[in-house]
């Protein structure tokens, strides 16, 4: 790992938010870099300075009581209403279901966009990450054992090399606050994520950032998104080839 | 459905305050936007769309911070004050007080309330409440790159700031 891209991932490896692989590398660089050893040593000193207890503030024990007693009494408001009230809360109740589903509707949008940008965030840390994978293996008998203690269900994983796409790895990313499996492949110089999304993820069919291009596709019975820069050609031979029926 | 915003806004509560502290700058306040984001979130929790939930707190209370703050601000306005004044007062005597340890923090704690409110704010989530950059993302609604460099513009800026108590490895280091 060089200086300057050390120096750019000091405050992530401080934060917990680098992947292992690039943890090390990092490691190691600091070891070998005075600089670099020294800034970290600054940047840890201030941490620790900012996380001296006395720095939180403790909710004093009157809010404690108020919060406590204001759960408490709408409880009791909802428990005492009479007939009529309760009638004119279903009123206000319609009311606010039609306000709230026009709220979800705006809110389902702006998921969507987030989504589609966690996923395009993920992968340019990756690149930036100088590895861009926790476990290194073209083997996809280490890959997928690797994922099944990490996530809720291991994504379907083969290679293509012969078709010109090989496997190079996989880690875990975070799309919206799911942790979801990422199979990285190769193709030439190209570095390719296929992020591999629980069912109810929303991302659209295709989109396109900075040059990178996101594009739907399935992985088995799974929903999952290719996130590279290759070229439209070469993009949907690799979501035909992702979605084909695995061969025995 | 109430009673999962009444254990997480109990089992959060320090956090919540901590963060409100951090942004009104005074008990009072800080206790008031606590008990109108646990109304708010009673009120919105069908909202709650799964997810981080401590997250989805800490962006209610946040909002109701920042609508203190800015109603703060059009009355300063309306009496023709400097609105700066009114945010983070620097507390001047902390800084003299004390001795060593106790100084220092007292140090750092002044400077942390002089940062502008992004660069606290988002230092105060992950130093103070270690929250993930996921976490503060979702509580500050922008993307985890903006916090990413917000908190590498903070930490710059504070260490800028502490400069003078850190002599012996800047005088170097610079």
């Amino acid at each position: 790992m060089d200086c300057k891209t050390a120096q750019n991932l000091l405050e992530a490896y401080l934060d917990n938010e680098l992947d292992r692989a690039s943890a090390r590398e990092l490691e190691a660089h600091a070891d070998t870099c005075a600089d670099c050893s020294a800034r970290l040593g600054q940047l840890d000193e201030l941490r620790r300075a900012l996380r001296e207890p006395e720095l939180r503030y403790r909710a004093p024990p009157q809010l404690r009581e108020r919060v406590r007693a204001a759960a408490s009494s709408s409880g009791q408001a909802r428990a005492r209403m009479p007939a009529w009230t309760r009638l004119a809360a279903a009123c206000v109740l319609a009311f606010g279901a039609g306000a709230s589903s026009i709220y979800m509707l705006d809110s389902t949008r702006a998921a969507h966009e987030d989504l589609t940008h966690d996923v395009f965030a993920a992968h340019w840390r990756a690149l930036a990450a100088t590895s861009p994978v926790d476990v290194v293996s073209s083997d996809r008998h280490t890959v997928k054992p690797w994922f099944a203690g990490k996530v809720a269900q291991a994504p379907l994983v083969r290679d293509f090399a012969e078709q010109g796409f090989a496997l190079a790895g996989g880690r875990i990313d975070y799309v919206g606050s799911a942790r979801v499996p990422v199979l990285v492949y190769r193709h030439g110089q190209h570095l390719i994520d296929v992020f591999v999304l629980p069912i109810p993820a929303s991302l659209p069919n295709t989109a396109q950032r900075e040059g990178y291009t996101l594009t739907a596709t399935t992985l088995g019975a799974q929903p999952a998104a290719i996130v590279s820069d290759m070229d439209a050609a070469e993009r949907a031979r690799f979501a035909d080839l992702l979605s084909s029926p695995s061969a025995p | 459905m109430n009673a999962f915003v009444d254990d997480l806004a109990q089992r959060h509560l320090d956090a919540a305050y901590n963060l409100g502290r951090w942004l009104l700058g005074n008990e009072h306040d800080a206790a008031d936007a606590v008990h109108d984001a646990f109304v708010r979130a009673s009120r919105a929790a069908d909202t709650y769309a799964g997810g981080n939930a401590r997250a989805w707190w800490l962006a209610i209370v946040r909002n109701c911070c920042l609508a203190r703050l800015a109603s703060r601000k059009r009355e300063a306005q309306q009496r023709h004050l400097s609105v700066v004044q009114t945010t983070a007062p620097l507390h001047t005597d902390d800084v003299e007080a004390g001795v060593d340890a106790s100084q220092r923090q007292a140090i750092i704690a002044a400077q942390l309330r002089a940062l502008p409110e992004e660069f606290r704010e988002a230092l105060v989530l992950r130093e103070i409440e270690d929250l993930s950059y996921r976490e503060i993302a979702d509580v500050l609604g922008v993307p985890i790159g903006t916090v990413m460099s917000r908190l590498a513009r903070g930490r710059a800026l504070l260490r800028r700031a502490l400069g003078p108590a850190h002599t012996q490895e800047t005088a170097h280091g610079l």
